[in-house]
């Protein structure tokens, strides 16, 4: 079978699913294309259904033979099918269960917030002529509130919150273990990607969470990310970001 | 007394995911059913069991579980039965790919009509000082938001005019995915397609002008395939509101463009 993985800097989505390919032994040729500039609407997947109405907003691709996927956590549940070593989701039912519901409200809760809160520190650019190739009306609207620096009071204040309860889950959690889940595992990954870029940007979230602190460092030196981060282009990979997820639009 | 307990409301939605999911499985469970239009679900006695108070949730022997699309992978892999994730990963990451729109885009415009249209009206006519403190009881700030919009009937046109935009939108993305293949994500019966029946079995119905047998014939076969299986009929058959009675418009062999007024 012939991979290849769309990616951007080593941060958010790509971040990990370039640490899950690694982890997992995985060949691709890697291409890098530039998500804060629109790049993956220029790929010749680009609209395909699951790649221009993927909601993740701008993620990486994983094209298998004629198929484009997207949507990090589950581009890495699929090299965690295919690859080698050791799972990066539990054996025990239980246990899967478990990484699938904390990826799934880091993927609802924290992802939107860290997009926004990163986007607003540190701007995507896209030209017009790049913005006419989004496909889907709402991540384009995104974009163009971003571009617009339309940032709202409420959005950036909620995103902090949802950050602060990242951490605090994530503390509590490690009370008692070294990992998230299990061992090493993709809510780490996950929850890595979204949040190392946060430390800067929300500092109170961390100040106090001595143990959150040490395993942010021990996913950032563990082999598999540490080899994602060696791709940086940039010397600040967690201070790249593009558009993200929506924010929850109940409320 | 059964190993499972399963807290739901009615066959329909986040609800629905996890009873179809077990009765396809063949996993006999004991059924507590939660009335949310009067609340039950953020009652002591729920939020004792799942704190956020959301619902549904599983008991299995003393593990709790909660999110209906997590808890139905778990349905799959802890219990014998056929199986309901597909063998090839690349089918399995279509399955979850089509889940995550539907619990996260479609399924939520989807509902901001159907709260607009059902849920508000049928609170709404109860003692306001109630409603006050039964919202305030809600465990997480955005459920709260959700259910004073819907009481209040508040939700603005801009946002009703998107949720109309998606659904039609979602429903163009199902119908031209069906025409690929017999199931939703892959060539056998999956969690996608449990997903997806839950979220649209009413639709000629809910829909008449954009979903029937002539503009979406696609869709209208793969609710009727998936109506016709003895778990769907054991399952819709534990609704209790007339909201699941709905599902009877699949009974009928031809639904045709502007039949539904």
């Amino acid at each position: 079978m012939s991979l290849t993985l769309y990616h951007g800097e080593p941060n958010g989505p790509s971040l990990t699913v370039l640490a899950a390919l690694f982890a997992k032994q995985v060949q691709a040729d890697l291409s890098y294309i530039d998500l804060a500039r629109g790049e993956r609407h220029s790929l010749a997947c680009a609209h395909e259904p699951l790649v221009a109405m993927s909601i993740e907003g701008e993620g990486p691709v994983l094209v298998a033979d004629d198929e484009a996927m997207t949507d990090s956590v589950f581009i890495a549940c699929y090299l965690d099918d295919v690859g080698q070593g050791v799972a990066l989701r539990p054996a025990d039912p239980y246990e899967r269960w478990g990484t699938m519901r904390w990826c799934r409200q880091m993927i609802e809760r924290t992802a939107p917030a860290a997009a926004y809160l990163g986007c607003r520190a540190h701007p995507p650019q896209a030209d017009a002529a790049m913005l006419k190739r989004i496909e889907s009306v709402d991540l384009r609207a995104r974009w163009e509130e971003i571009l617009g620096g339309q940032f709202s009071e409420q959005k950036l204040e909620d995103s902090r919150s949802k950050i602060r309860q990242a951490a605090e889950r994530i503390e509590a959690r490690l009370a008692d273990r070294e990992w998230l889940m299990g061992g090493y595992s993709l809510a780490d990954l996950e929850s890595y990607a979204w949040l190392a870029g946060m430390v800067p940007l929300v500092p109170g979230a961390f100040a106090e969470r001595p143990r959150t602190r040490d395993w942010l460092a021990r996913v950032e030196a563990s082999p598999a990310v540490a080899q994602a981060l060696s791709l940086a282009r940039t010397p600040e990979p967690a201070a790249s970001w593009s558009v993200g997820p929506e924010i929850n639009r109940w409320g | 007394m059964h190993s499972v307990t399963l807290y739901h409301w009615e066959p329909n939605a986040n609800s629905g995911k996890p009873m179809l999911a077990l009765m396809e499985k063949g996993v006999a469970f004991n059924s507590h059913y939660l009335d949310l239009l009067k609340f039950d679900q953020h009652q002591p006695e729920y939020l004792a069991i799942n704190p956020q108070g959301t619902i549904p949730a599983m008991v299995h022997r003393d593990r709790v579980l909660t999110e209906s699309t997590a808890i139905m992978e778990y349905v799959d892999e802890a219990f014998p039965g056929p199986k309901l994730m597909p063998d090839d990963p690349r089918d399995r990451w279509r399955v979850r790919w089509w889940m995550k729109l539907m619990d996260q885009w479609l399924g939520p415009s989807f509902s901001m009509i159907g709260w607009s249209v059902f849920v508000g009206p049928a609170v709404r006519s109860r003692d306001p000082a109630e409603l006050k403190a039964a919202v305030e009881r809600i465990p997480l700030p955005e459920r709260r938001v959700a259910w004073t919009k819907a009481i209040s009937g508040n939700f603005g046109a801009e946002e009703m005019a998107e949720s109309r935009r998606r659904v039609a939108l979602g429903i163009h993305m199902l119908e031209e995915e069906l025409g690929k293949r017999p199931w939703l994500a892959s060539n056998q019966f999956s969690l996608a397609d449990i997903n997806g029946f839950n979220l649209a079995y009413a639709l000629p119905l809910a829909q008449p002008t954009l979903s029937n047998d002539e503009l979406t014939p696609n869709i209208l076969r793969w609710l009727r395939t998936i109506y016709a299986r003895p778990a769907t009929r054991a399952c819709w058959a534990m609704g209790r509101t007339s909201m699941v009675e709905r599902v009877k418009i699949l009974e009928q062999p031809h639904i045709a463009a502007g039949q539904i007024a």
